[in-house]
């Protein structure tokens, strides 16, 4: 058989192999290390390299566009050699870059139109006021109220009798040279509306200096809390740590129960405002030099969360939220501060609870769908949140219709035994090896594992599936000759990583409990936007384009999650992931008063359709929970894979 | 003028199974049946074919069962003790099939062994030439002890084995492939974990017409609505072509309406009710005439007296034809 040289750039080194060698061969036989996680098979695309010069075979591409293959990207262990070949072999971290760029998370930009002196509610205006003497006897509030009005055009203002009671020393510090700060209401055309003063400074506090606003997002599992700088519109600090009332109760339903016994609700209010509170503290922190009492400038927090942790949030009952007909206290609560809230940060400052629509579509998901964009999108789009409750939202710039489905928390990391929440020392991603069904992941900041994440319960999932370790129904295969595979406590598992490896000093492993979580979870997102769109007539084909938010993990694998049946089997450039949409949201409504308008806009414009009054989602459900789907035909991609 | 009665074509069928091989084919039956084969919906002989008769089996027992009404215990008295004689006796009485539970324990009360079950299942072979269908105790731990050891010493005789779930259907499949049996698959009444539980064992190299479907059910007064339904959406998708639903269908109306309070209590009930045992019976025959109508192809029955009056309607609906022709 005729010998071919094969060159590496990496370490310059060449070897002599037959023809039809792969090139994972050939660089193993060059003492050259290339990644393959999926043992060789061909599936994950980590062992790229790029051909520069000479003769190759690709027997596959799979995870290479059409671009990387024109730019000489071959699967090494797909790739076999047919001429003398050099190749250069990418730093193994680079080809990851690579390959998850079409995963998109997009980071946080600030907008490019954001201009603060006319988007932004709150004012900072600078005033010289007169100074009193015999012949002026005005008093200081007086005073203060004509220099807003003379000065900055602002009439009528509020005044707290916080602020009255400072206001003498005040003027007196700064020479009757002072900074206000003020809020002028949601609505566009200032004017119009009454002005709030929430703070005053003694001297002129040079532009420049920050104004502190934080956006918050309660989710039912998980609070995030962004603080950004509103002037400049950066976010300068952001924060996410389980929500406090997850020990009362996992979901809404549990939660409005125990709110509703013994003085419940108002355990459950101080709860989440103690997160909330060591949130605000820890990004306070974060911004960093002007640390010490930076919350106590926040002039203003714009909250997003379901219906029920709003109500939560604000003490009001939430119990007819979950007895039928299904109604809330209030869908857009108006302006509050920060002192009737309970929240640590300027006891002045504005508190804008974002409006939802419905019991179960709440400021979380217009919030999101402002952040999605998809409200100003010619496409016809799916927009989901995949929290706790899945909401789900499709249409257009002309109609948007709105559903929710009990998901469970399992995505997030909860309610699954080595669950946890994506940040550093969670199994990301894995992929199992076909042959020897050893796993190899990818931990997130890349420490020893604590836990698994739920992108990383995604991928574990669909390779579970894929290997064959777990059937379509989710059952473990306990024939299969592995020490992996075992009966524990609760039954049959999978060790994904041994006690050794871990951060925990114990085994990582998926039980058989776990898995039926993760399919009901998927079954029940999956079931929602399907009823949802059948619902107005529209079918997954005429989806153009399908956003996806939710804090599962930054590199959700599109292909992993439709082999598990998550998300329809469409081209993979149809599916974007977001991130958390609602803190995006509520970032947004914090710094621009047009976008608060449009989340307002979107919530009268969405139509909310209750699917607990739809007997096809218990069917659509039940058909859902089973690997990819119970319907093979809804799935061909995944079929083909068996197939072939 | 003549009418026109409206027809529906379907472009599905369910598949044929059959039960029980003959000394031809390898076994030891005197007969076999066949099942299924159906292009139309039940017994709509104007819209397709129904080449094959739905059959009905009688439950037998490897020992006296425990928790049976005295009225099954009574009629069938002489032969309880003995399942080959019990055997015999169903077969004189008619059935098309027997029906053979194993018991969690043997007659001395101890744990069933693999070797009893088979010792039981060989006499039963022996004792009658239908077709047998066996079931093992419930429990899926002890059902695979059970039918792996039936399985391998009954290679060939084409049994159907059951109870084969989702949670333990990896064994039975197993031992019918290695050993050309028939299984029973057996979901919780709803049509998608149904066929969930056909594509699992699809999945595993079986040839669907080496399986049964039993969707459960309930009986009459008991959820038998419920059971209709799915048994009837579950035909339906096999007639749209959905190849995962096409597979006959087995239901149990003999164990389902015997445990009603109307079959098993005959005191201290409202004299309106009637005679105990006529109303026993006409339970379990309408119970099993009804999941006629919604698609068995195998009803599972315990009186001979219900075995009668089931048979004897399955004879008038399948000469139904010439009352459409009119």
């Amino acid at each position: 058989m005729k010998e071919f040289t094969v060159r590496f750039d990496l370490g310059d080194k060449a070897v002599q192999v037959p023809s039809g060698t792969l090139l994972s061969e050939a660089a193993q036989l060059a003492g050259i290390d290339v990644n393959q996680p999926c043992g060789g098979q061909g599936r994950c695309g980590r062992c790229a390299v790029q051909i520069l010069d000479g003769t190759v075979r690709r027997r596959s591409t799979l995870r290479l566009t059409t671009e990387d293959v024109a730019l000489g990207y071959a699967l090494a262990c797909q790739t076999v050699v047919e001429g003398d070949v050099d190749v250069h072999v990418p730093a193994q971290e680079k080809i990851e870059r690579r390959l998850t760029t079409d995963l998109t998370v997009a980071e946080v930009r600030v907008p490019s139109d954001y201009l603060f002196s006319a988007d932004q509610s709150i004012r900072r205006v600078k005033l010289n006021l007169s100074e009193p003497n015999m012949d002026d006897q005005t008093d200081d509030l007086s005073r203060l109220l004509t220099a807003l009005r003379q000065q900055v055009g602002l009439a009528p203002v509020t005044v707290s009798l916080a602020t009255l009671r400072k206001l003498g020393g005040i003027l007196r510090e700064g020479q009757w040279e002072v900074t206000a700060l003020l809020d002028t209401g949601t609505e566009v055309g200032e004017d119009l509306q009454p002005a709030r003063l929430i703070d005053l400074l003694p001297g002129l506090v040079a532009d420049i200096e920050p104004i502190w606003g934080a956006a918050i997002d309660i989710g039912t599992t998980t609070v995030t809390v962004w603080l950004v700088d509103l002037v400049s519109g950066q976010v300068r600090a952001q924060a996410s740590e389980y929500n406090g009332q997850i020990s009362r109760g996992e979901d809404v339903i549990s939660r409005i129960v125990y709110a509703g016994k013994n003085s419940g609700d108002e355990e459950l209010r101080q709860l989440v405002l103690a997160t909330i509170n060591s949130l605000i503290e820890r990004v306070s922190q974060r911004a960093g030099e002007q640390a010490q009492d930076l919350s106590g400038r926040t002039v203003k927090a714009v909250v997003a969360g379901n219906s029920t942790m709003i109500h939560l949030l604000l003490g009001i009952p939430a119990a007819s939220i979950r007895l039928s007909p299904f109604i809330t206290a209030v869908n857009q609560p108006p302006l509050l501060t920060a002192q009737e809230v309970g929240i640590d940060i300027h006891p002045e400052a504005t508190v804008d609870c974002l409006p939802g629509i419905a019991s179960y579509v709440g400021a979380d998901i217009t919030a999101g769908v402002h952040a999605s964009g998809m409200d100003l999108s010619e496409k016809i789009t799916l927009f989901m949140d995949v929290g706790t409750n899945g909401e789900i939202v499709l249409g257009s710039e002309e109609w948007l219709v709105a559903c929710a489905c009990s998901a469970g928390p399992a995505f997030e990391g909860a309610g699954v035994a080595n669950g946890m929440r994506a940040t550093r020392g969670a199994i990301e991603e894995v992929w199992i090896n076909n042959n020897d069904l050893e796993p190899n992941y990818r931990v997130i900041g890349g420490a020893k594992p604590a836990g698994i994440c739920g992108s990383g319960l995604i991928s574990l999932l669909a390779e579970m599936f894929i290997t064959g370790i777990i059937d379509k129904a989710g059952n473990f295969n306990l024939h299969l000759e592995t020490p992996r595979i075992r009966e524990g406590a609760q039954g049959p598992e999978y060790v994904l990583a041994w006690k050794d490896e871990t951060q925990t000093g114990k085994d990582i492993a998926i039980t058989r409990v776990d898995v039926d979580n993760l399919l009901r979870t998927k079954g029940a997102i999956y079931a929602g936007y399907n009823v949802l769109a059948e619902s107005v007539g529209v079918s997954m084909e005429m989806i153009e384009q399908m956003l996806i938010g939710g804090s599962f993990g930054k590199y959700i694998n599109i292909e992993k999650a439709i082999q598990i049946g998550l998300l329809p089997d469409l081209p993979w450039d149809h599916f974007q992931f977001l991130g958390n949409t609602s803190v995006r949201g509520a970032y947004y409504a914090l710094l621009d008063r047009k976008s608060r308008e449009r989340i307002t806009e979107i919530a009268s414009k969405m139509t909310y359709i209750e699917l607990s009054a739809d007997n096809r989602f218990y069917d659509a459900f039940m058909s859902a929970l089973f690997l990819p789907h119970t319907d093979l035909s809804k799935f061909p991609s995944v079929n083909g894979m068996f197939a072939g | 003028m003549p009418i026109e009665i409206p027809k529906d074509k379907w472009p599905g069928s369910v598949r044929q199974v059959v039960l029980g091989a003959t000394a031809a084919e390898g076994g030891t039956r005197t007969s076999k049946v066949v099942v299924g084969g159906e292009t139309c919906m039940p017994f709509m002989h104007f819209e397709g074919a129904i080449p094959n008769r739905p059959v009905v089996a009688l439950e037998i027992r490897d020992r006296r069962p425990d928790d049976w009404s005295p009225l099954l215990v009574k009629t069938w008295e002489n032969v309880i003790d003995d399942p080959a004689a019990w055997a015999k006796a169903a077969e004189e009485v008619g059935a098309d099939a027997i029906q053979l539970t194993l018991s969690l324990t043997d007659s001395a009360g101890q744990p069933m062994s693999p070797e009893t079950a088979v010792a039981t299942v060989k006499a039963v072979l022996q004792a009658s030439g239908l077709p047998l269908i066996v079931f093992g105790p419930g429990q899926s731990e002890v059902d695979n002890l059970l039918l792996v050891a039936v399985a391998e010493a009954t290679k060939g005789e084409r049994l159907a084995l059951g109870i084969c779930e989702d949670k333990n259907y990896r064994t039975i499949v197993a031992t019918a492939m290695a050993n050309d049996h028939v299984i029973t698959a057996r979901s919780p009444m709803d049509v998608n974990l149904a066929k969930q539980l056909n594509i699992l064992i699809s999945d595993m190299g079986l040839p669907l017409d080496r399986v049964i479907m039993d969707p459960t059910t309930g009986a009459l007064g008991y959820g038998i609505e419920y059971g209709y339904s799915v048994m009837e959406r579950l035909r339906l998708a096999a007639l749209q072509g959905d190849a995962m639903t096409q597979l006959p269908m087995l239901v149990t109306p003999g164990y389902e309406a015997w445990k009603t309070k109307e079959s098993k209590v005959g005191e201290g009930v409202p004299e309106s009710w009637g005679d105990w045992l006529q109303r026993a019976i006409n339970w379990e025959t309408m119970t099993a005439i009804a999941l006629l109508e919604a698609g068995a192809n195998i009803l599972v029955l315990r009186h001979p007296e219900s075995l009668k009056q089931v048979e004897a309607a399955i004879q008038d609906l399948m000469t139904a034809p010439d009352m459409v022709s009119v």
